[in-house]
């Protein structure tokens, strides 16, 4: 099981790009093809089985920076493995005296550890920390060996090693599970914790106090090496929250979100609504969709069955059915932009948007007095622009229920059939005007469903110049809508109805 | 017989023999190339209209020398016109024309029961291959050598299509009630889907598909392609014009030109003779690159301060 791509895809997941175990598979399929080798090559490579639209691609790359950056040490692993080993090779002909001195055998002990400083830049972390910091100068020589589990880890100085036992203390302490940024230190000592550092300190006092030289030699090469492995563990909790915990956090600002009036919401958090909407809006149109198919059998289809029964010599008697198609449901949207709703207004106008992207046939309205369409607006407009113009336009008069009904029944009453369905957003405050509450009962009879959204709480229906009682009579369905949690319990109602 | 292992041995050389037959790609595209013939898997390319989808198809399929087999979607498209028909025609008047010989099979038999017996010894003659008239789909599976196969707009088609689809994208195979399963030779096709995103394909048929996003390509990659295609073009129009197409594909436009306009445009400048990109000149062939008058309209008043941008 290769644990670098899982965990890959475990972070592509987390940033809502959608994956299946089937593609899993193939992404392994495709590593095995490709190998990590080429990293552009892989890049491309895996962009092609995992991410599967446009905007997912576009976190993919992300995500794969991010991630194939960390990697770097594990990642290349098939790499770095052959270079480590390389290292650790110089290392012990150079004799870091430690290693030499207590494993002993094919190495000669006592080589001056000067050694240590030409190594490669990939081990360069340790070459800095070995020039600078020297409380007693010790000079190169021979060192005993450590004792402790992580001394000899670091002794070692095989990264691929360390990275691994630091990944393994990272599971063991749940790192992944890092959600706030003040987590981080605490995560980092946790991860030094499990990977033995109570151990090590007691070593690195113990070796201090020592009159060996060697052995003092190799406490303060352990220190220098505690170190950089404290900053490497900090390194890699900083990735881990920013592959895990950044996604989780806008997972729960969108859970936030979705509570919270909308009204209050702040304009800098508007994409993200919208974004809510939309994919509200997607989920349940493809589902729709769907629902189209486990419909009646539909009428005879003569032509075909005609056809079909030629070669039984003309007798009739295997049918063909036409297959009906339902038509996606016809919407009619009527949207109250009115001073009085003024709070409420974008969003609505965004639902509606939303509405005209996902859904075929909806023709959108917008009044304060006097009515007017705006569904070409709608279409040839980006979604900013679109309510922008439509507030512009449209907004600011004093309400009129009455004139904007009139005008409905002008303009397009003549449209409406029996499968249509129209939506109205709006609080019914009809500043104490005529109602003409008949051409709503007009529209309810000719229509298939008249849905009414009421951003108001319904407490406050029917007080003042509210109207709604008088419009409830003639509604299949009113609601309360000044949420997303309310509007997505509406759309799911709506389109079940619809279909069913 | 192109050696299609050899061709496709690395991504490189795939590239190479993209652009030796005048397809020039980038890496990503190539990728996927390369992975699809190696994984077996098709790929589902989207992107704007006009910068190659089809045309890596027929590039492929010319380029491997195989057969290229097309089912263009449309709203309406059924079984019977991408899988397999029955030929009624031919059932009918086979069964004009058999009617004497059945009194003949028939002779002899006594009573009712006999007569259905013999009959059955005749299994089912009329749905058999001989009758059977096999549409795009199943074509390309019986092709012996394998094919390329390109479902171009598969967006234009039905939800329920795309279901049928399905089954031969994993397995390249087909089931047909009558007769059974049809599975694909031992080189099973390469196929191709495009989608300009009229609308969201569904989960289920992405999961089964390498998917490919071809951008709009950047200068560097559009001159090459110039090149390629139309390389009596002078060096000094070429980046002129590419670079004016770039400029105006960051306006706001209805449709913003494609790479096939940018190579319509090139062959126009060419005819009339273009020494370097001049306002007058493209005003008078602008509607080349743009199809609504309204974005004429806009671009208009921008010709010239672009021209004198790129002629810089």
């Amino acid at each position: 099981m290769d644990r670098t791509l899982t965990n890959f895809i475990r972070s592509l997941r987390m940033a809502d790009v959608r994956i299946s175990t089937a593609e899993t598979l193939d992404a392994m399929n495709t590593v095995e093809l490709v190998g990590y080798r080429d990293r552009e090559f892989l890049k491309h490579s895996l962009s092609l089985v995992l991410p599967k639209t446009a905007d997912e691609k576009e976190t993919f790359d992300n995500c794969f920076d991010q991630f194939f950056a960390f990697e770097d040490v594990s990642g290349e692993r098939s790499e770095s493995e052959t270079d480590a080993e390389n290292d650790s090779g110089a290392d012990h002909a150079e004799g870091e005296g430690g290693e030499g001195g207590g494993a002993g055998g094919e190495r000669q002990p006592g080589q001056p550890a000067q050694g240590g400083k030409k190594k490669k830049s990939k081990a360069k972390p340790n070459n800095n920390l070995f020039e600078e910091e020297e409380e007693e100068d010790l000079g190169p020589g021979e060192m005993t060996e450590a004792s402790s589990d992580l001394g000899q880890l670091l002794m070692a100085n095989s990264r691929v090693e360390l990275t691994t036992a630091m990944a393994a203390a990272g599971e063991e302490v749940n790192v992944r599970d890092i959600q706030i940024f003040t987590q981080k230190g605490l995560y980092a000592r946790r991860i030094m914790d499990a990977m033995g550092l109570a151990e090590l300190n007691r070593e690195i006092s113990d070796l201090k106090e020592r009159q060996h030289v060697p052995s003092r030699r190799l406490g303060q090469e352990l220190k220098r090496r505690r170190d950089w492995l404290r900053e490497q563990v900090r390194d890699y909790v900083e990735r881990q929250f920013l592959l895990n915990a950044d996604v989780s956090g806008k997972k729960l600002r969108e859970e936030l979100l979705r509570k919270v009036k909308l009204s209050n919401v702040e304009h800098r958090n508007f994409r993200l609504i919208q974004e809510i909407v939309y994919k509200m809006a997607k989920k349940l149109t493809t589902m729709h969709s769907r629902r189209k198919k486990v419909y009646k059998k539909g009428l005879l289809n003569v032509p075909r069955t005609l056809r079909h029964n030629m070669s039984y010599d003309g007798a009739i008697f295997d049918l063909r059915w036409k297959s009906v198609k339902i038509d996606r449901p016809k919407v009619f949207a009527i949207c109250d932009v009115s001073g009085s709703v003024a709070s409420y207004a974008r969003f609505m106008l965004m639902f509606l948007y939303s509405l005209d992207e996902v859904m075929p046939k909806v023709r959108s309205f917008a009044f304060s007095s006097d009515l007017a369409e705006v569904t070409d607006l709608f279409q040839r407009n980006k979604i900013e622009d679109a309510i922008a113009k439509v507030l512009r336009d449209y907004s600011g008069g004093s309400t009129d229920y009455g004139q904007a009904l009139m005008d409905f029944k002008n303009h397009c009453l003549d449209d409406v059939d029996n499968r249509t369905t129209i939506i109205i957003l709006g609080d019914a405050r009809n500043n104490y005007g005529d109602p003409h509450a008949e051409i709503l009962k007009e529209m309810y009879d000719r229509s298939k469903r008249i849905i009414w959204l009421n951003p108001e709480s319904r407490v406050s229906w029917n007080t003042g110049d509210s109207e709604m009682r008088r419009y409830q009579a003639y509604s299949h369905q009113v609601e309360e809508c000044n949420s997303l949690m309310h509007l997505e319990r509406v759309v799911g109602n709506l389109l079940r109805q619809v279909s069913g | 017989m192109a050696d299609i292992d050899t061709i496709a041995e690395s991504v490189d050389s795939l590239k190479e023999h993209f652009e030796s037959h005048r397809y020039i790609c980038s890496d990503q595209i190539a990728t996927a190339v390369y992975l699809a013939f190696h994984l077996r898997k098709p790929i589902l390319i989207e992107g704007p209209p006009g910068v190659g989808k089809t045309e890596l198809a027929k590039t492929t399929a010319e380029m491997f020398e195989l057969p290229l087999i097309r089912l263009q979607c449309y709203e309406g498209l059924d079984e019977s016109k991408a899988i397999y028909e029955w030929k009624y025609g031919k059932q009918l008047l086979y069964t004009q024309v058999l009617k004497e010989a059945l009194d003949e099979v028939l002779a002899g038999a006594k009573g009712f029961a006999q007569s259905v017996t013999r009959l059955h010894e005749f299994g089912d003659i009329f749905f058999s291959e001989e009758f059977l008239e096999p549409r795009p789909l199943l074509k390309a599976l019986r092709e012996e050598d394998g094919c390329v196969l390109l479902l171009d707009e598969i967006d234009k088609s039905d939800h329920e299509f795309e279901s049928l689809l399905l089954e031969i994208l994993s397995d390249f195979q087909i089931s047909i009630p009558e007769i059974g399963t049809v599975k694909a030779s031992k080189e099973p096709p390469m196929v191709f889907l495009t989608s300009n995103n009229t609308r969201e394909i569904s989960d289920a048929l992405k999961r089964r598909c390498l998917h490919l996003y071809i951008p709009f390509p950047d200068v560097d990659l559009e001159q090459k392609i110039i090149h390629a295609r139309v390389p009596e073009v002078p060096p000094e129009l070429q980046r002129q014009l590419v670079t004016f197409i770039h400029e105006l594909r960051d306006l706001d436009l209805k449709k913003v030109p494609a790479i096939s306009e940018t190579i319509d445009w090139a062959r126009t400048l060419l005819l009339l003779h273009t020494e370097a990109l001049d306002p007058q000149l493209v005003r008078d062939t602008l509607n080349v690159i743009l199809k609504f008058q309204e974005d004429i309209e806009n671009v208009d008043g921008e010709i010239n301060a672009i021209t004198a941008k790129i002629r810089k």
